[in-house]
């Protein structure tokens, strides 16, 4: 806050609320577009669109349900393969890796977070598919494309992300408390276990939901490994079986050849811009119950813990 | 029995550390292995030939240049903007809240939707065509939030004093900015801009269907009907035909020229924003 | 950006243009390498772009989005329906045939050739396993090409007289040709839609198509350019209204003796006569 005279008819302050102005309508515009130009879908469907298995976009069925069930597949598995590892991770990274080992952790970290996903899909399709084939076996996938394929590649891109606001989320603890708790003769576990973990847990969950976030909205990476087949709907939900076969996701479906196809027809490009809705409406929900929980750090000064989605993290107040 | 548990525990986590460090180690091994060998000078100088398959990648490394290029100069003035009015002119810390929750939704926004955004406003509603200036924007939109985060987060950290101290010698908040804040916040926004290019280099999809095309290109001569070529758009087409042995190592030269750029941003950036942390937290 | 948005409206709408040609994956080696031709003799730039395929080229040369348009199959009333005020003038190049490929542990494996009622009993999910149709003992993995593709439409007429009469049918989706044949190639019993010339009859190869009289037809060189195999394809290049400028100088290029080795280069069937060699 700055006690100066405020100044009504300041340039400066009039430049700073035009280009605010513009950037919120830019953003607001993007979601207002996706609403409207997806109208002629809801229109046509209804609520049959997020219910509806079957999508044929010749016989001009819409039904969304199995790439919204590819989407949250896959990034459920990232996250449940991430979440112990990276999670693991940060505490090793925030409590017991040595104080000058942890800038070059942090900066590999960092390097690895920033990898384009264009690279991992590449891993992916020369490394992982094959590999993903022979481990699958007992399953009996037909290829290494799968959308389990697709939940160890997120998982992989999704780590750095993990461990980084892990960390930072432990580091928010403040030292005193630590050295409370060692002084009362805790164990080193003990006080991890007891004392940072319990006062980090809301960042400890906000970073997982940021990394949720970022698996939700990848496209390249899993295009590429993912086999893309439409109406993959599994018989039993939750059987690992399930995830062994090849499936589609709100991004892979957005990203692909459709979208090309959809252009000139106002029903079928309705049909795609709608998942791009679905989709915003998803990873926003995700982003900001993330956001909301590491909120007290939003409210301090330097103390902001800025993740983005390449990981890039533009602050890093506990290095 | 305590000890049992702490021994456990710190293995346990030792592992998963360990786990990380490891998985760390043979990606970037392989991707150094197999990118390094194959990228020389001429890589780097000469045009793809053979419908972009062979030859080198100096109009994908240009069309990536320019792409970035434009996102900075877009997102570098509304950066400013927003982040001034929110550190100087918004003074209830609510209403900063507000603005830094909506900035980290927006830094959350999936990027292909940015592409099917690009081509319904730039295809549809401007009829541009696929043009480079589109990509350009989409990017700057895209990594605006992560360069008005990092610019806010250093207006936040200005010692109070310093505010006071100016307001003490009378100086207009308009006044103030340009004397203090500005020269004090600067090395937050360029540390956010190095990130934001680097993450601006290597995304394909805002891109895919607005601004990269595959081969042809080489110079945008205007800007509509003008697309460029680009690293991760190239790269990308690319790995969906892996499995010619000679495709194989272009694409893997390719990737590490896109790296090497990713890079060169992201290490540029680590010396300040460590030198910016330590002032933040012990200055 | 004030400056950026001022230049966005000062500048005219079309500045030093390049020819832009868009479709097929098929027919984009043969035209971008006379693109890369005329850029070094003549210095004329023509972006080649394969996204979208066939119909992504023709609905885009519609749209007036593009100059010309490469198609592996040909026009449709669709097309012409959908796009009633644009004048599609389709030139052939060269031919080329659409097989239904397999991985090679089905080739040696014993299937040879399929006839058009297996592939649908396959395509439709009625044979699910090689050794109903004379293979080994493995399921079968369709990799069912992207329905903009001329490659799938092809097909599509083929097995079942017109792509609108096509069974609507979810398989895992193969793109360009180059991912085809990756798919097929590292996919132990696999089968896709293929042009007949992307095949090396050694990772992945063409099946022939079993005729009523038991007799078989290969998609050899010959027996398309006697008209023998039936899915036979033309490789098209679209203007619309008669070529002019750049194109026709493209289109000119590729219908001479040089643009028909090309096309020879990269697998098709040229033109049974080249045009007279031009100057360049």
């Amino acid at each position: 806050m700055i006690p100066a005279r405020p100044a009504r008819r300041s340039l400066t302050r009039w430049f700073c609320l035009a280009v605010s102005g513009l950037t919120a309508l830019a953003f607001a515009g993007m979601v207002a577009l996706f609403a409207f130009e997806s109208l002629p879908v809801w229109r046509h469907a209804g609520f049959e669109y997020l219910r509806g298995h079957q999508w044929f976009f010749r016989a001009q069925r819409f039904g969304a349900l199995p790439m919204v069930y590819g989407t949250l597949a896959v990034s459920a598995l990232a996250l449940l393969l991430a979440a112990p590892v990276g999670l693991g991770s940060a505490v090793f990274v925030a409590e017991i890796l040595p104080a000058r080992l942890r800038l070059p952790a942090k900066t590999a970290i960092e390097l690895l977070a920033g990898i384009p996903s264009v690279v991992y899909g590449l891993l992916g399709v020369l490394l992982l598919r094959g590999w993903m084939l022979r481990v699958l076996a007992p399953f009996e996938p037909l290829s290494g494309d799968t959308l389990a394929t697709g939940g160890v590649l997120l998982a992989v891109m999704i780590l750095p992300t993990v461990v980084t606001l892990g960390d930072d989320a432990l580091r928010g603890v403040a030292r005193s408390q630590r050295q409370a708790a060692r002084a009362l003769g805790l164990t080193r576990a003990e006080t991890i276990v007891r004392v940072s973990l319990p006062q980090a847990l809301p960042g400890l969950v906000a970073a997982l939901l940021l990394a949720l976030g970022r698996a939700l909205g990848e496209t390249i990476a899993v295009f590429l490994v993912i086999g893309r087949q439409d109406n993959q709907w599994p018989e039993h939900l939750l059987s690992p079986a399930s995830l062994a076969a090849a499936g589609q996701t709100l991004t892979t479906k957005l990203g692909g050849s459709e979208t090309h196809i959809a252009y000139g027809d106002p029903l079928h490009w309705a049909a795609m811009v709608a998942l791009a809705l679905v989709l915003a409406i998803l990873v926003a929900s995700v982003t900001l119950a993330g956001t909301w929980l590491g909120r007290p750090r939003l409210a301090g000064a330097a103390s902001a813990n800025l993740p983005s989605p390449a990981g890039g993290d533009p602050g890093d107040p506990h290095a | 029995m305590r000890r049992l548990f702490d021994r456990a525990f710190t293995l346990l986590v030792v592992s998963a550390g360990l786990l990380a460090l490891m998985l760390f180690v043979a990606i970037a091994g392989y991707l150094a292995w197999r990118g390094l060998g194959a990228v020389d000078l001429d890589f780097l100088t000469q045009p793809s030939r053979g419908a972009g398959a062979e030859g080198g990648v100096r109009y994908q490394l240009l069309g990536t240049l320019i792409l970035i290029a434009t996102a900075l100069a877009a997102a570098v003035p509304p950066a400013l903007g927003i982040g001034i009015y929110r550190g100087v002119y918004l003074t209830r810390p609510q209403a900063r809240r507000r603005v830094s929750l909506l900035l980290f939704v927006a830094n959350g926004v999936p990027s292909i939707l940015y592409g099917i955004f690009g081509l319904a406003v730039f295809g549809q509603l401007l009829g541009w065509g696929k043009s480079w200036l589109a990509g350009g924007l989409l990017l700057g939109m895209m990594i605006l939030p992560t360069l008005t985060l990092a610019f806010a987060e250093r207006v936040d950290a200005i010692p109070k004093k310093y505010l006071e101290a100016a307001a003490g010698l009378g100086l207009r908040r308009a006044q103030i900015v340009r004397a203090v804040i500005l020269p004090q916040s600067l090395g937050g926004l360029v540390s956010g801009a190095l990130l934001g290019l680097a993450r601006a280099a290597g995304e394909t999809a805002p891109i895919l269907f607005i601004a990269a095309v595959f081969s042809g290109a080489t110079v945008p001569h205007g800007i509509v009907e003008s697309p460029v070529l680009a690293l991760p758009y190239h790269i990308f087409v690319l790995a969906q035909d892996s499995f010619q042995p000679e495709a194989e190592t272009h694409l893997w030269a390719a990737a590490a020229v896109l790296l090497g750029v990713v890079l060169v941003f992201a290490l540029v950036a680590l010396p300040l924003r460590i030198r910016l942390h330590e002032e933040a937290h012990h200055g | 950006m004030f400056f950026l948005v001022l230049a966005v409206l000062a500048l005219p709408a079309a500045g030093g243009r390049a020819l832009k040609v868009n479709g097929s994956s098929t027919v984009t080696p043969v035209v971008a390498d006379a693109a890369d031709l005329l850029q070094q003799t003549a210095g004329l730039e023509i972006v080649v772009d394969p996204a979208g395929g066939s119909s992504g080229g023709i609905s885009a040369l519609g749209d007036g989005r593009v100059d010309m348009a490469m198609s592996s199959r040909p026009l449709e009333p669709g097309d012409h329906s959908k796009f009633p005020s644009t004048d599609f003038r389709p030139v052939t190049i060269g031919y080329d045939a659409v097989a239904m490929v397999v991985s090679r542990d089905v080739w040696q494996g014993g299937v040879h050739a399929l006839s058009r009622q297996q592939v649908r009993d396959i395509y439709e999910g009625r044979i699910k396993r090689w050794s109903a149709v004379g293979g080994p003992d493995r399921r079968i993995v369709f990799f069912d090409k992207e329905p903009g593709r001329g490659t799938w439409a092809m097909f599509a007429k083929w097995a079942y007289g017109d792509t609108q009469k096509a069974p609507l049918v979810s398989f895992p989706k193969v793109g360009s040709n180059q991912e085809t044949r990756t798919k097929v190639a590292s996919t132990p019993g696999a089968m896709s839609q293929l042009s007949a010339s992307w095949t090396d009859g050694e990772t992945i190869f063409a099946l022939g198509i079993r005729r009523p009289d038991a007799s078989v037809v290969y998609p050899t060189r010959e027996e398309i350019a006697a008209g023998h195999y039936p899915i036979r394809r033309p490789l098209l290049v679209i203007t619309d209204g008669p070529a002019t400028g750049a194109a026709k100088t493209l289109l000119d290029l590729l219908l001479s003796e040089r643009g028909q080795a090309l096309v020879e280069k990269h697998g098709y069937l040229p033109l049974e006569k080249p045009a007279a060699t031009e100057a360049h």
